[in-house]
């Protein structure tokens, strides 16, 4: 009996101990665009989306993004540098930024930077990129307006001028013609 | 015989059968021509984006075209319906003038006649001045929408423009040509 008691007492300490030796964090990260059209002056939607896949927590986790220069792009919403003190093995995180392209033209859209500790005992950090979208076009607004904007006001404006040039002649011709058949008319009545 | 003055009917036939207007109808025609001309140059502006100093030439140059050729389809129109309205309106104006001045008894049939014949020709001219405009007008208009919205709607702006302007107006002056 006290040497069962003895032999479950140490496996238990060999199991417990097992525990402790985890494997380091391992970021991924993407960075893709949120826009079907990216036109200059119209708001960009930049999404970044951190998965930590290893085994331990990823801890001073910094994203920074510098490929869009403040003289192209001008920053609406968000900001380019963030901080994540902690981020779980199998958790993620997201962040999103708005901007605004001053420019049209093509635009190559580069990785953003992650850098993290990969464990506590760290004093490193490890340097990774997220996802690159890659070579892109920023649409002239001129041209995107021309394609799908509805114009509806437009057309209206563009109605209202057309009315003199149909509707005056129109009535006039009308009225000349109405008096000349009704005269016509009333002496077939009387013949 | 030189000299001999022609009588006011002989210079309503020699009107009737020649194509020539008035400096008051030319004025008119090339008048609404312009107008009509330019409406389209707001769609362009607006709609395709067309920029208005780079264009000015180009605009310039072909609503001068434009015009000239509308001009010259309301000319042919207005000749072709006149003859029409013409015999549709002879009972109706008859009966006008010769109510206006049957009771007057200083003029003779003969110029109650040519004063009917003159009224005639210009409710004639009026008319078919007046419908010609119209007519001519709204077939620019649809036909240029018709061009530069479905046709044509992959060339670039400037492309666009002078084919739809060109074959417009050039649509326009081939049909008043013909002689129905």
């Amino acid at each position: 009996m006290r040497l069962q008691l003895v032999l479950i007492g140490v496996l238990a300490v060999c199991f417990g101990n097992a525990d402790e030796d985890h494997g380091p964090a391992w970021l991924l990260a993407s960075k893709t665009l949120h826009n079907q059209f990216v036109v200059e002056g119209k708001e960009l939607v930049v999404e970044y989306i951190i998965f930590n896949v290893g085994e331990s927590a990823a801890t001073n986790v910094v994203l920074t993004e510098e490929s869009f220069h403040p003289e192209d792009f001008e920053l609406v919403r968000g900001m380019t540098k963030t901080k994540w003190d902690r981020i779980a093995p199998g958790a993620n995180v997201s962040h999103t930024i708005i901007l605004r392209p001053r420019v049209y033209g093509f635009f190559n859209m580069t990785a953003a930077d992650v850098s993290y500790l990969s464990s506590e005992d760290a004093s490193e950090p490890v340097h990774s990129y997220t996802s690159a979208p890659g070579e892109g076009g920023i649409m002239r607004y001129r041209d995107f307006d021309r394609k799908f904007s509805p114009h509806i006001l437009d057309w209206a404006a563009f109605g209202m001028m057309t009315v003199p040039s149909l509707c005056i002649p129109f009535m006039l011709w009308f009225r000349s013609k109405s008096k000349y058949e009704t005269i016509a008319q009333q002496s077939r009545k009387t013949n | 015989m030189v000299g001999k003055k022609l009588t006011k009917q002989e210079e309503l036939l020699l009107q009737d059968f020649s194509r020539n207007v008035t400096t008051k109808s030319s004025a008119l025609f090339y008048g609404n021509a312009l107008i009509v001309s330019a409406i389209p140059l707001w769609l362009f502006w607006r709609i395709h984006q067309m920029d208005p100093y780079q264009s000015a030439l180009v605009w310039a140059a072909m609503t001068i075209v434009s015009t000239y050729l509308v001009a010259f389809a309301y000319r042919n129109t207005k000749f072709i319906l006149k003859h029409k309205v013409a015999q549709r309106r002879e009972e109706a104006v008859n009966r006008e003038v010769m109510k206006s001045l049957g009771d007057d008894k200083k003029m003779s049939r003969k110029e109650k006649d040519e004063r009917a014949l003159w009224k005639k020709n210009e409710v004639a001219d009026y008319e078919a001045t007046t419908f010609a405009i119209f007519y001519n007008n709204a077939f620019y208009l649809v036909l240029a929408i018709i061009l530069s919205f479905y046709i044509l709607k992959t060339t670039t702006p400037t492309i666009n423009y002078i084919l739809t302007i060109s074959a417009t107006s050039g649509i326009l002056a081939l049909f008043s040509t013909g002689s129905q």
